[in-house]
């Protein structure tokens, strides 16, 4: 990485990218002008005094353990997928990426219903032992660790993927060198594999953890008192969006922190060998051993995260016989308006990478502005649009609302689609564009000949991702639609704030549907490219 | 930038196409309509089939067409406020009136003069110079397990903070409006020191923090991990009513009642309302809608699926809600619950009632 930030003039090239900038930060900018310049008043005070200490605290302590938990089982997962042969390596290397199609507040639906109890896991266990509710201690996921480990379990497929790719991107030069200096597999994991692999990860982890910053429909659910549910409790409690926007500061300064940490680490962290003659080292055998244990860890994970919730669902969705007939002009809204968030952060994105690609100034910058949307709440964005569209002076007819909403999710999920394209441009070598340039190519020339072309299997594992995080949105979709526009996740929420929750199951189930395809896609192309590299 | 250009000119035309010819729910929309087409825009928090089919019985039976958009309270006073006087918006549905002061607060309403409406009312149930009108009344009560208490254990409201009920009380989280509006009332009834005391003591007597829905307390006694629950009395009725035999055991092992402030001070009822917004311009049509809402018809559709009461005890009650017990509705005015609100979630903050 190139850490050089040089002031110039802006060239050609960088005026979209400041557009680019400039629409992407609106909408959390004048959520947060608005904020901080009318007065916060007596509800502020109260907050200030006597929330935002808690909330603050909770927030980082969830964010923390979740950082944890995704290191701790996902990497070393990702690790034994790309290195050693054991039973069930080829299915676990995709599918540990199918929890990303289960938005959070899915997750938490299931997870309450399965351990609450009167649920399912503590029901068994009173039958087996006889004993009563009081009488045994049960993890309660409506906690803090609980909201955690929720949170963690939607989003380790962002660390997962990362790590896996940069595991299976490493030579196998260094690896021999440590094996034949006597170091054993775990030294070479803990000290050769892992630090070298670090500054992918944290790219990774940076991208869940803002995402789990932002939350607010799993932590409301869990009833945890996060940043995220206070900035829409004094909202809704307190009818103050004013005071909500400045909670939303200190959501995004938290966010902050984790941006810059993981620009420090991926600055500092150790480069990939970029030599002509790499090659994919072979995959070592296990001990039968340590075959079962590597099994075991990669189903427990699948199981937890993904295979046990979406049972439950289905199990659920069964059981009341909810009827689907009319989830169709749902499904169809949430494809359209997926489809088109996603056309338009891809290019959001696209202009963010170029204009990045040669100029350290505006890598930051880009960044930092798609990592400002990422942080922020939907609920913020959406509210944010709402005082633009106030002091424009427009009505929120159908086809403003529209775009508006498509505008918050460009705003919102830029940052999603311009990870896996600079990771694909980080892994080019310079010469090639040297090459083109010494052979008198032009800037957009060589952006149509070149880049484009070399970016094409980033663009299709952005477009995925956008998608899926799209289809999942919730809060701003909730506030922007135009009458008509219900999508999944609307729906889905509705019957749950009614406490429908068999109603709710089935368009939920939908949802993790929708995005299972594209999951699917994008698993099977990372495990292509990584075959082909 | 050359690969952009007609990207985004393709983007731009299909954004407008699709805004333009498709519209997911209805296909034939507003535009199409013919200029003399009277239309009837709702803003409703509410999220019921059976609404829909109401809506449908008035379109049928007036030609006029009607609109809805389905959205959180707050959400839709922000829009509303962003719309100002070129809202679309007649009508706004809300579940609680705490919401409807919210809206009233606001300067979105305005007062409907209707002889008729003030009529069918009680005064209790509709603001006093027309700013919005009740059509469905809700209780909060306690849910409990017959085995430990009795009806009389709950006669009043104080008696959730005595030291016999340790550890023995769910409840969610303050932030949801109805333990807003029920805090409300008991600073309107008690004070802001004492009801501060009685959540404070509350918080001591919950067997588990905060969490979930109503639906959730009542399961949670049924499982036994607590046995006295703070719930609106539908999502009692709903359990008893549900097709799967797994809630009408909870259901059947549980108890409702309905607890008063003081001795003879009536309970808490809240109400599902409808106001008339600022933008609203035929006013004529929305009276109309609302009557209709309030005739035995609109009544039969607006509870049959929320297991709400009906308004006006003339109506007859959906299938279960006659297991409610007799209760007496306080009767502070129901503008407290909004006037009341933001200090009702100081408090809860303060008695550390997450």
């Amino acid at each position: 990485m190139r850490g050089v930030i040089s002031w110039r003039l802006p060239s050609a090239t960088a005026l979209p990218a400041l557009l680019v900038i400039f629409m992407v930060t609106l909408p959390v900018c004048t959520a947060l002008f608005a904020g901080l310049t009318v007065g916060g008043g007596s509800t502020w005070d109260h907050i200030f005094t006597n929330r935002l200490l808690p909330y603050t605290a909770t927030t980082i302590f969830v964010l923390v353990l979740s950082a944890l938990l995704m290191l701790a089982f996902p990497v070393p997962a990702a690790w034994l997928v790309s290195r050693y042969e054991f039973p069930g390596r080829r299915f676990f290397s995709w599918a540990l990426i199918l929890p990303l199609a289960m938005p959070g507040y899915v997750m938490a639906y299931a997870w309450a219903d399965l351990a609450a109890s009167p649920g399912p896991l503590q029901s068994a266990l009173r039958d087996a032992t006889g004993w009563s509710a009081r009488d045994y201690w049960f993890p309660n996921v409506s906690s803090a660790p609980g909201l955690a480990f929720v949170l963690a379990s939607t989003l380790f497929p962002y660390v997962y993927i990362t790590a896996r790719t940069a595991f299976s991107m490493q030579t196998s030069t260094t690896l021999d060198a440590a094996k034949s200096l006597g170091a054993n597999a775990w030294e070479r994991f803990w000290r050769v594999g892992l630090p070298v692999a670090i500054p992918a990860i944290c790219g990774g982890l940076c991208l869940a953890l803002m995402e789990a910053a932002a939350d607010y429909g799993a932590a409301d659910f869990l009833g945890v008192q996060t940043l995220g549910v206070g900035i829409i409790r004094s909202w809704n409690s307190f009818g103050e969006p004013n005071t909500a926007a400045r909670l939303a500061l200190a959501l995004i300064m938290i966010a902050g922190a984790f941006f810059f940490a993981a620009q420090y680490l991926q600055g500092r962290g150790g480069t990939q060998h970029t030599g002509s003659k790499w090659q994919t080292p072979k995959r070592g055998r296990l001990s039968a051993r340590h075959s079962a244990i590597a099994t075991l860890l990669c189903t427990l994970l699948l199981l937890i995260c993904f295979f046990a919730p979406v049972s439950r669902l289905i199990w659920l969705s069964l059981e009341t016989r909810a009827s689907a007939a009319d989830l169709v002009p749902l499904l169809r809204a949430t494809l359209i308006l997926s489809s088109l968030g996603t056309g338009f952060a891809l290019i959001a994105a696209f202009v963010f990478t170029l204009a990045a690609k040669n100029d350290g100034g505006l890598r930051f910058g880009t960044r930092l502005a798609a990592a400002a949307g990422y942080a922020a709440p939907g609920a913020v964005l959406g509210l944010g649009a709402v005082y633009i569209l106030r002091e424009t002076g427009q009505a929120l007819s159908a086809s403003i609302a529209i775009l508006l909403l498509l505008w918050i999710y460009v705003s919102r999920f830029t940052s999603a689609g311009v990870e896996p394209l600079n990771a694909t441009l980080d892994r080019l070598p310079r010469n090639l564009d040297n090459a083109a340039r010494s052979l008198g190519s032009g800037r957009l020339a060589r952006i149509w000949r070149i880049d484009l072309p070399l970016l094409a299997p980033g663009t299709f594992a952005a477009a995925l991702i956008l998608f899926v995080e799209i289809l999942k949105e919730l809060p701003a979709t909730l506030m922007l639609r135009p009458t008509g526009w219900d999508t999944l996740a609307v729906r889905a929420h509705a019957y749950a704030s009614d406490e429908r929750f068999a109603q709710a199951m089935l368009p939920s189930l939908l949802i993790v549907l929708a995005g299972l395809a594209p999951v699917l896609l994008l698993s099977w192309r990372l495990s292509h490219s990584e075959r082909q590299p | 930038m050359i690969k952009r250009t007609p990207l985004f000119a393709g983007l731009s035309l299909l954004i407008g196409t699709v805004v333009a010819c498709s519209n997911p729910t209805d296909p034939d929309s507003s535009e199409a309509a013919s200029p003399e087409q009277r239309v009837l825009t709702l803003y409703s928090s509410r999220h019921y089939d059976s609404d829909k089919t109401l809506y449908e019985l008035f379109e049928n039976e007036t030609g006029v067409d009607i609109q809805v958009r389905e959205s959180g309270a707050s959400q839709l006073l922000e829009t509303l406020r962003s719309e100002g006087d070129q809202s679309p918006a007649d009508l706004v549905i809300a579940a609680d009136a705490g919401s409807l002061w919210r809206f009233k607060d606001a300067g979105l309403t305005q007062p409907l003069q209707s002889e008729a409406l003030a009529a069918a009312i009680p005064a209790t149930f509709r603001e006093s110079s027309g700013h919005w009108f009740g059509l469905a009344r809700r209780l909060r009560g306690v849910a409990y397990d017959p085995s430990r208490w009795a009806a009389e254990d709950f006669a009043q409201w104080g008696a959730l903070a005595s030291e016999d009920k340790a550890g023995e009380i769910c409840v969610r989280a303050s932030s949801n409006i109805y333990n807003l509006s029920l805090m409300a009332e008991v600073i309107e009834r008690l004070g802001a020191d004492a009801a501060q005391s009685w959540a404070t003591a509350i918080v001591g007597n919950m067997a588990r923090s905060p969490q979930g829905g109503d639906t959730d307390q009542i399961r949670a006694i049924a499982a036994g991990e607590c046995s006295i629950a703070i719930v609106n009395h539908y999502y009692w009725i709903r359990l008893a009513t549900s097709a799967s035999a797994n809630d009408q055991n909870v259901a059947a092992s549980t108890a409702f009642t309905v607890p008063e402030f003081t001795e003879g001070s009536g309970s808490h009822v809240n109400i599902t309302g409808v106001a008339v917004t600022t933008a609203a311009d035929d006013l004529a049509l929305a009276e109309e809608f609302i009557a209709f809402l309030l005739s035995e018809q609109g009544q039969s559709y607006l509870t049959t699926e929320t297991k709400e009461l009906p308004l006006l005890d003339t109506s007859p009650a959906p299938a279960g809600v006659e297991q409610v017990p007799a209760f007496v509705a306080s009767d502070t005015p129901l503008d407290v619950f909004g006037e009341n609100q933001a200090e009702a979630q100081r408090l809860f903050d303060l008695a550390g009632w997450n």
